[in-house]
């Protein structure tokens, strides 16, 4: 029980101010690393999950109702095509049927 | 040469010089405790270099209520705590794995001889040291900071964010902890 009595302060490489600046340089030089390091962490990557998976459900179920939106977009630029008789130009599908006639 | 408290003040302004002073004056300090705890010169090196990287960053928030030396040992046992928790994980990790395989793979951890330690207590502090490595965390703390790092039990609580009368009882229970594993193994080599 008293062998570690009077024993000496185990004493560190004297080089490890060296070693320690290399490897803060090393760590300022590597962004992409540093990026990763921090999107790694456990409550960040939780965290990005919970928030993409709260977008996805506010898009399914709970964002705005566009489909009235779109039916008086789609009105607005029928009126305009007739305004300046604008004439529809063939999609691939009339092509086809044009062609098969 | 500056005096701790400009020292700070000047690392915390990001000055180089500064940082290499505190390194050269607390590298022992930090190394020596770490050592003790984690019982290994490689990774004892790599987590002092760590404490370090850590005090240049976290600077900003060293407020100055404690000293100096408490918050560098604070950096220092967490830092060493975290990584033994992080090897036994890995540890137990690869118990599973090796369910699967032959099994047959077993891990002898060798003697630890502490540097520091005069030649005619090598042997006997190596089982000492076998036994501080078996104690439960705050109890192998406390003991490292008063046994090696010759700290008194008022400046162990400060560490340990405790009071004085935890930091004894801990010892005491460390103390017990010791003295029957120590019975066990001399016990079982030397009847």
């Amino acid at each position: 029980m008293q062998s570690l009595d009077g024993a000496k302060r185990a004493e560190a490489n004297p080089f490890l101010f060296t070693r320690i600046r290399a490897r803060m340089d090393k760590k300022s030089n590597n962004g992409w690393e540093r990026a990763f390091s921090f999107l790694s962490k456990p409550a960040i990557a939780v965290a990005i999950v919970v928030l993409v998976m709260a977008v996805n459900g506010w898009a399914l179920w709970g964002g705005p109702d566009t489909s009235d939106n779109l039916t008086s977009d789609n009105v607005n630029v029928s009126e305009l095509a007739n305004e300046y008789n604008v004439v529809a130009s063939v999609d691939n599908y009339d092509y086809e049927n044009l062609t098969n006639e | 040469m500056a005096n701790e408290t400009e020292l700070i003040e000047q690392l915390k302004q990001g000055d180089e010089t500064a940082f290499k002073t505190i390194v050269e004056q607390w590298k022992d300090m930090v190394y020596n405790t770490i050592l003790g705890i984690v019982q290994n010169e490689t990774e004892a090196e790599d987590l002092a270099q760590d404490v370090f990287i850590k005090v240049f960053e976290k600077i900003s928030t060293f407020k100055g209520d404690s000293k100096f030396s408490t918050w560098l040992y604070r950096i220092a046992t967490t830092t060493a705590l975290d990584h033994l928790r992080s090897k036994k994980r890995k540890k137990r990790f690869g118990f599973l794995q090796s369910l699967g395989g032959s099994g047959d793979e077993k891990e002898t951890v060798p003697d630890f001889h502490h540097p520091g330690v005069t030649l005619d207590n090598k042997e006997r502090a190596a089982v000492l040291f076998k036994a501080i490595d078996s104690l439960p965390e705050n109890q192998k703390t406390a003991y490292t900071l008063h046994k090696l790092e010759g700290l008194s039990y008022r400046d162990v609580s400060e560490v340990l964010n405790t009071t004085v009368s935890a930091v004894e009882s801990l010892m005491s229970r460390a103390n017990q902890n010791l003295r029957k594993q120590l019975e066990e193994y001399y016990n079982k080599h030397y009847k």
